[in-house]
């Protein structure tokens, strides 16, 4: 009882959750659980991305951009624009791969573009301000960006057409059917990731960004072009969510104005959850949320999603504020 | 640092709290009463243009909904104009934002307090109509809903100021129950509500139906923003022969019936009234009830060619409360004076008759404002796409 009540109700909340998810394994077979796997995986390596750009610009400008999100939405809508222009999913004017590889670059180039443009103009002179300033500014860009979409785009669902695009295809592992684009989704995530891992460790750049992260004004005093850095990091950061919004179009197929809202929202939980300014913690909480989503979808009722993935961000604000990875700041005295 | 780092992330939090928050509170109740100097009971005189009110979600969310029933009540605005009819119209817009439903509430305020809007073809949704009741009876505004169908709201409480012109749950549910179990004879069905009102009252319906005749019936249930369904459908069981989504946004069936296929699962889906969209929900072979529209009438391909081939279905009923609310105008302005409880009375006599309603049905209304002798036919998706009457 006592050790009970060492572990406090987080803990035992955590217990009651995990038992209940290897009760129903237990009774609902191992089929469904790698399927739920695969599901969580493909959910998580998006939200994964989408906390990579949280994450980053948190860690050099302490900053929460909530306008985030939707960058990935305007991502989607980039890949969808180039999907359309040459000749959409039923009679691609192209080899599939190579249309799938230049809404990749263009929704890429177009979203980091974007993210600089939102630095220079939203955040950059709010650099100095308090810290509320700019957070409001974010929220400003998102509700921007939102209801541009809608006026550009108007509020009509937009279908990415995958299973035309590449088929209904995919690998049999047991009883556990894996759809290709899943697969394939997965792997440019991964990809991607393990790409920013080498750049910010092995370059210039990257090292600058580290630099910058650890302290501004000290970098400044080396020589680093803090506001160059800061803009690679916007521009790093976008695009990453650009490649985001492609996956979701090409993995679930629909797009619209107001997506970027709640996969924004789960990218932020994802990069908390990771440890908020450290790289491989987006990663690790993109993935976990991604598959907490799938489970709780899989094993408990819908409307339990959303609140067990956002009630897990509350129990990290509360319990590990740090998150899984992140570590604790240096207090300057 | 530690300290400020602490409280940018609590704030962060907050406001990612606060911000789903409010985009859940479909069904959490907002309160408040009118509190506007409504001029309820002002006589004015009628002029060569006069003005309704439309509540729709325009923006947020449900836009995809809201747009179409904006864009159904301009066509028959602008049709109306366009016959010569006196007095001419015009359209005052209120963005409900669904399912944020202190925004209807606002919207509600907003009409009531304008003394230019005399009824309104609005809200969407039937928590809408619920909360922002208060506001619109404190104006003496009469309101005109296209969507709204939960069964207790003309239990009598709303009496001569809701009116609705498309059936409620208790008309559409037994057709689809009926259909499923007499036609269809599924001994196992799954019912995915899209966690909105409409959806959910609809499923309980159908499930109540069912579960009543011996069906075996499960329930799952789905965020309407959700577009990745892949582990709702891991789950349903390899006998069920039909699934139940009584969604309104025909771009996630659409989707969710893909990923179904994608799943190797072979249950018929069948869908409801809010998904009735030949343009967007294609998977052959599916069902889905609507009311008996034809297709190819006149006005549907005229809005069809005027919005890009679509013709946008789910909205055509709020251009049916829109031609209420004129017509009540009308009749009210025929002494060249006109009261809000006048044109309440009014929309309470309306008729518009079968062949002049886009529904293909007539449309006038009981004593608690529901539609008199509503009905739905259900229809099945063609390998084509197109959508042939079945029952």
């Amino acid at each position: 009882m006592r050790r009970l009540r060492g572990i406090g109700i987080p803990g035992a909340i955590l217990i009651a959750v995990v038992i209940f998810f290897v009760w129903e394994i237990h009774n609902k077979g191992w089929t469904l659980f790698f399927t739920l796997l695969v599901n969580g995986l493909t959910l998580g390596s998006v939200y994964a991305l989408i906390a990579l750009g949280y994450s980053m610009v948190y860690g050099i400008l302490k900053l929460l951009n909530f306008a985030h999100g939707d960058v990935y939405m305007i991502g989607a809508f980039m890949g969808f624009g180039v999907l359309s222009l040459l000749g959409g999913a039923l009679s691609p004017s192209v080899n599939v791969w190579v249309l799938i590889a230049l809404m990749f670059a263009v929704s890429m180039l177009g979203s980091g573009g974007l993210g600089v443009v939102i630095e220079r103009f939203a955040y950059r002179r709010l650099r100095d301000a308090p810290r509320i300033a700019p957070l409001i500014s974010a929220l400003g860009v998102s509700f921007l960006l939102q209801n541009s979409a809608l006026i550009l785009f108007g509020s009509r669902y937009r279908d990415y057409n995958t299973f035309d695009l590449v088929g209904f295809g995919g690998i049999h592992i047991g009883d556990v059917f894996i759809w290709k684009m899943r697969i394939f989704v997965v792997a440019s995530a991964v990809a991607l990731m393990i790409a920013l891992t080498l750049f910010v460790a092995r370059t210039q750049l990257g090292k600058a960004m580290r630099a910058t992260s650890f302290d501004r004004e000290a970098a400044a005093m080396m020589g680093v072009n803090v506001d160059r850095v800061i803009a690679s990091t916007f521009f790093i950061g976008s695009a990453l969510a650009g490649a985001a919004g492609v996956m979701f179009g090409l993995a679930f197929g629909q797009i619209f104005h107001f997506m970027g809202f709640l996969a924004g929202l789960k990218g932020f939980t994802a990069a908390v959850v990771g440890g908020i300014g450290s790289i491989p913690g987006a990663m690790v909480g993109g993935l976990l949320v991604g598959c907490v989503e799938a489970f709780s979808q899989g094993y408990a009722n819908g409307n339990w999603s959303d609140l067990i993935v956002f009630g897990i961000l509350i129990v990290f604000m509360l319990v590990r504020p740090t998150g899984l990875l992140g570590t604790r700041a240096i207090q300057k005295v | 640092m530690k300290k400020t780092a602490g409280i940018i992330l609590l704030v962060g939090s907050l406001v990612a709290a606060l911000a789903v928050a409010v985009a859940t509170a479909s069904t959490g109740r907002v309160g408040g009463v009118a509190s506007t100097a409504a001029p309820a009971a002002e006589t004015a005189s009628c002029g060569k243009t006069m003005a309704i009110g439309v509540a729709a979600p325009i923006t947020g969310a449900a836009s995809s909904i809201g747009v179409q029933q904006l864009h159904w009540a301009q066509f028959a605005v602008s049709k109306w104009n366009k016959s010569g009819a006196r007095p001419k119209f015009k359209i005052v817009q209120g963005d409900t934002q669904l399912p944020n439903v202190a925004e209807a509430i606002k919207v509600a305020k907003t009409f009531a307090s304008d003394k230019r809007v005399w009824v309104v073809a609005g809200p969407a949704g039937s928590q809408e109509v619920q909360d922002s009741f208060a506001s619109y009876k404190a104006a003496g505004l009469a309101f005109i809903s296209g969507s709204a169908t939960r069964t207790s709201l003309t239990d009598g409480s709303r009496k001569g100021y809701f009116f609705r012109v498309v059936p409620n749950d208790d008309v559409q549910g037994p057709t689809v129950g009926k259909y499923i179990n007499g036609t269809l004879k599924a001994k196992h069905v799954y019912i995915i509500d899209d966690q909105e009102t409409y959806s959910q009252g609809l499923a309980t319906t159908v499930s109540a139906y069912l579960k009543a005749r011996g069906v075996t019936v499960d329930r799952d249930s789905i965020s309407q923003q959700a577009s990745d369904f892949s582990s709702a459908i891991a789950k349903i069981p390899g006998d069920v022969q039909v699934v139940y989504i009584p969604w309104q946004l025909s771009a996630q069936a659409q989707a969710f019936g893909q990923q179904l296929k994608a799943a190797g699962k072979s249950a018929k889906l069948f869908g409801s009234d809010g998904l009735f969209d030949p343009s967007t929900f294609k998977i052959a072979g599916s069902y889905d009830s609507f009311f008996p529209v034809d297709t190819k009438a006149k006005d549907v391909v005229a809005y069809a060619k005027a919005h890009g081939g679509n013709a946008d279905f789910f909205g055509a009923p709020t251009a049916a409360a829109a031609g209420v609310a004129m017509l009540a105008v009308q009749k009210a302005c025929a002494d060249g004076k006109i009261t809000r409880a006048e044109v309440r009375k009014n929309v309470a006599t309306t008729t518009i008759t079968k062949s002049k309603s886009i529904l293909g049905l007539t449309v006038h209304f009981t004593a608690n404002g529901d539609l008199k002798g509503g009905a739905f036919g259900v229809y099945q998706i063609q390998t084509n796409g197109s959508y042939k009457r079945i029952g």
